[in-house]
C-alpha cells in the first residue's frame, strides 16, 4: 500500500510542472504583456496596477528568470495580492504593511464550495445508485426507460438555465425558498437548529443544480456497471447455491459495479469546481466560483492564476483520494495483484 | 448511414438536429422580423401571433432572434469541435503511432489538461485575450480535445497490432501510408461519435459563456445572451427566458441522441456491453 502511494504521489510531479508551465503560457497569452491587454472590462486600469502587474510577475525579466518566479510562488502558494481596493492576500491570511492581519480570499471562499460540492456529491450517490440499480434490473422496463429519459434531459438541460427558473418558480412566484446569498439577514441571532434550516434553504437549489449532471451520468454509469457485473460466472455461482435475490444484487453485485465509481466521482471533482462558476455568481453565493468570475470581470491577474492553480492542485488531491479509497476498497490494488 | 438511423435514437437526434440546421440555415428568409430591430413602441410584447415568441426589452422579436442565434450556437458548436477533434487527431495518432517517449510526453500533457477544471480554464483565457465569437471558437477548441487524442491513441495502439496493418507494413508501406490509409480510416467511427457529442457539450459551454456576458457580445444574437436579458425581466416576460433554454436544452438533446446511436448502431463493441 505504501509503496503504491509513493508511485501515485510521484506521479503528480510531472503533472504539477505541466500545470505551472500552462498557467505560464497564459499569463503570456496576450499579444504584448498584460499589463498593454485592452482591458475590455476595466478601461480604468491605472498606471499603478500596471507597475503592480509588472513587479508582481517580473515582467520587465526574460522569460526563464519568469518562469522561475512563477515556480517559486506556486511553491510557496503564494500568489500576491488582490488588485481590488480592498488588497486582501489571494491565497491565505497575511499581514499587511501595517501590521494588520488580512483573510485570503480563497481561504474564505473554499470551504463554501467545498461545502456545496461535497453535498452535491452525496446526492448524486444517494439518489444515483439506486436508480441505476432499479433501471439494471428492469432493463428495458417503463422504471429502466423513464430513467433514461431523465439521464438524457439531465445530461441536455442548461444548468444556468434551469437554476434561473427554479430561482423564479420557488423563490420569486411562490416565495418558499430564499434566492441568493448563504444566510438570510438575521442569521445570527438564530438557534442551532434554525442556522441550519436556514442555509439548508440557502443550498437546496444550487447543491441540486451542480449536481444534476452527475446524476444523470452516474446513473447511467451504475446501470452499465451492473448490467456488466450481473452476467459474470460467480453472480450465477451466488444464485446457484440458493443465496436470496437481494444478497446477490446488493452484496455481491453492487459492491463490484460501485468500484469504478469511485474514481468517476474523483474524475468528475474539475467539473463540479469549474461548474461552480454559473451557479455560485447567479446565486450571489461568496465561493470560489464567484470569486473567479468576478475577478475575470475585473481582470484582477493575480486572484486569476491564484484560483487556476488552486483548483488545478485540488483536482490533483481529488484524484489521490480517489485512487487511494480505490485501493482501499479493491484488495487485487492495495496487494498489488491484477487489475 | 442509412444503417445508422436505423436506430431510433439516432433517428430522434438526427431529425432534431436536421430541423435546427434547417431552420438555422433559412434564418434570413423564415425570420418575420430584423432581428436587431429595435422597436421603442413594442418592448416586452407577450408572444402572439405578430411576434410569435414576444418582444424583447428593447422591442426586438424574440422568434427572430432565436433564429439567428441557433447559427451562432451551430457555428461555435461545429468550428470549435472542429477544431478539438483536428487537435486530437495528430496528437492521438502521433502517440499511438510511434509510441516510446513521445506517447508519454503526449499523454502526461492530457493528464495535465484534464486537472485543469475547464470552466476556469476557459474563463481565464477569456480574461486575457478580448471576448468574441472567434476567441471563444479557439478557446473551446483548445481546451477540449484531451477526450479525442486519448479515443485516437488507443484505437492506433490496438489496430497497429491488427493483421491487416502488419501485412501492409509488410510488404513495405511507408508510415504516412499506414497512418492515412489503414488506420484513420478504421477508427472513424469512435471520432464521429465523439465529434457529435463534442458539440453538443460545445453548445452549452458557449450559451453559459454568453450568459455570463463572456461569449458573443450584444447585439448579435446567441442564446446565451437572450436568456441574460430573460433574467433582467424575468418577472414580468417568461417568454425572454423559456425559449432560449427550451431552444439550448433541444439541441443538446439532439446531439447527444444522435452521438449515442450511432455508437449503438456502428460499434458493435459498445452495443454488446449495454445489452
Amino acid at each position: 500500500m505504501t509503496r503504491y502511494l509513493l508511485k501515485r504521489l510521484f506521479w503528480m510531479v510531472p503533472l504539477l510542472v505541466g500545470i505551472s508551465l500552462i498557467s505560464f503560457l497564459i499569463m503570456h497569452l496576450a499579444p504584448g504583456d498584460i499589463t498593454t491587454t485592452e482591458a475590455g472590462f476595466n478601461p480604468k486600469a491605472s498606471e499603478e496596477s500596471r507597475q503592480k502587474l509588472r513587479k508582481l510577475y517580473h515582467l520587465d525579466e526574460p522569460l526563464l528568470t519568469q518562469y522561475g518566479y512563477w515556480l517559486q510562488r506556486m511553491g510557496t502558494l503564494d500568489f500576491g495580492t488582490s488588485f481590488a481596493t480592498h488588497q486582501r492576500p489571494v491565497f491565505w491570511e497575511k499581514k499587511d504593511e501595517h501590521g494588520n492581519e488580512q483573510k485570503g480570499l480563497i481561504q474564505d471562499a473554499l470551504p463554501i464550495t467545498l461545502l456545496i460540492n461535497v453535498l452535491s456529491l452525496g446526492l448524486i450517490v444517494i439518489v444515483a445508485l439506486p436508480l441505476g440499480v432499479i433501471s439494471a434490473l428492469h432493463q428495458n422496463g417503463p422504471p429502466d426507460r423513464a430513467i433514461t429519459i431523465f439521464v438524457f434531459v439531465g445530461f441536455a438541460v442548461p444548468g444556468f438555465w434551469l437554476a434561473l427558473m427554479l430561482m423564479y418558480w420557488l423563490g420569486v412566484a411562490h416565495d418558499w425558498l430564499p434566492i441568493s446569498g448563504l444566510h438570510s439577514l438575521d442569521y445570527e441571532k438564530m438557534g442551532v437548529l434554525a442556522q441550519i434550516v436556514d442555509s439548508a434553504k440557502h443550498l437546496a437549489i444550487p447543491v441540486f443544480i451542480s449536481a444534476l449532471g452527475g446524476l444523470a451520468g452516474i446513473s447511467l454509469f451504475v446501470k452499465n456497471g451492473m448490467l456488466d457485473v450481473l452476467h459474470q460466472d460467480y453472480i450465477t455461482t451466488a444464485r446457484a447455491k440458493g443465496l436470496p435475490e437481494n444478497t446477490v444484487v446488493y452484496r455481491h453485485a453492487l459492491r463490484n459495479a460501485m468500484l469504478p465509481l469511485i474514481t468517476l466521482l474523483g474524475l468528475s471533482i474539475p467539473g463540479l469546481i469549474g461548474g461552480s462558476v454559473i451557479a455560485e455568481s447567479l446565486f450571489a453565493i461568496p465561493g470560489m466560483g464567484k470569486l473567479f468570475y468576478d475577478a475575470v470581470m475585473m481582470r484582477d491577474f493575480p486572484v486569476i492564476m491564484g484560483i487556476l492553480t488552486i483548483g488545478a492542485a485540488l483536482t490533483l488531491i481529488g484524484n489521490l483520494l480517489a485512487d487511494i479509497a480505490y485501493a482501499w476498497a479493491d484488495p487485487r490494488v492495495r496487494r498489488g495483484v491484477g487489475g | 448511414m442509412k444503417y445508422a438511423l436505423a436506430n431510433p435514437l439516432a433517428r430522434w437526434g438526427a431529425f432534431i438536429i436536421g430541423s435546427i440546421l434547417l431552420l438555422a440555415f433559412l434564418a434570413p428568409i423564415i425570420a418575420p422580423f430584423d432581428p436587431d430591430a429595435i422597436d421603442v413602441k413594442a418592448i416586452l410584447l407577450a408572444p402572439s401571433s405578430v411576434h410569435w415568441m414576444g418582444t424583447d426589452g428593447l422591442g426586438r422579436d424574440v422568434f427572430s432572434r432565436m433564429l439567428f442565434g441557433a447559427r451562432i450556437s451551430l457555428l461555435v458548436g461545429f468550428v470549435a469541435v472542429g477544431i478539438a477533434t483536428a487537435i486530437g487527431i495528430v496528437l492521438g495518432a502521433i502517440a499511438g503511432f510511434y509510441r516510446g517517449w513521445v506517447n508519454v510526453v503526449i499523454m502526461r500533457l492530457v493528464d495535465v489538461m484534464l486537472s485543469i477544471p475547464t470552466f476556469f480554464l476557459i474563463l481565464a483565457v477569456i480574461a486575457f485575450l478580448t471576448p468574441s465569437i472567434w476567441n471563444i471558437m479557439i478557446v473551446i477548441g483548445l481546451t477540449s480535445w484531451m477526450g479525442v487524442t486519448r479515443l485516437v491513441r488507443a484505437e492506433f495502439l490496438s489496430l497497429r497490432e491488427r493483421e491487416f496493418v502488419l501485412s501492409a507494413q509488410t510488404l513495405g508501406a511507408k508510415n504516412l501510408r499506414l497512418i492515412f490509409r489503414h488506420l484513420l480510416p478504421n477508427s472513424l467511427t469512435p471520432i464521429i461519435v465523439s465529434f457529435v457529442l463534442g458539440v453538443a457539450s460545445a453548445v452549452l459551454i458557449e450559451s453559459g459563456l454568453s450568459f455570463l456576458g463572456l461569449g458573443v457580445q450584444p447585439p448579435q444574437a446567441s442564446w446565451g445572451n437572450i436568456l441574460t436579458d430573460g433574467k433582467e425581466y424575468i418577472q414580468f416576460a417568461w417568454w425572454l427566458s423559456l425559449f432560449p433554454g427550451l431552444a439550448i436544452l433541444l439541441t443538446v438533446l439532439g446531439y447527444n441522441l444522435l452521438g449515442e446511436g450511432l455508437r449503438d448502431a456502428l460499434d458493435p463493441r459498445t452495443a454488446k456491453i449495454k445489452s
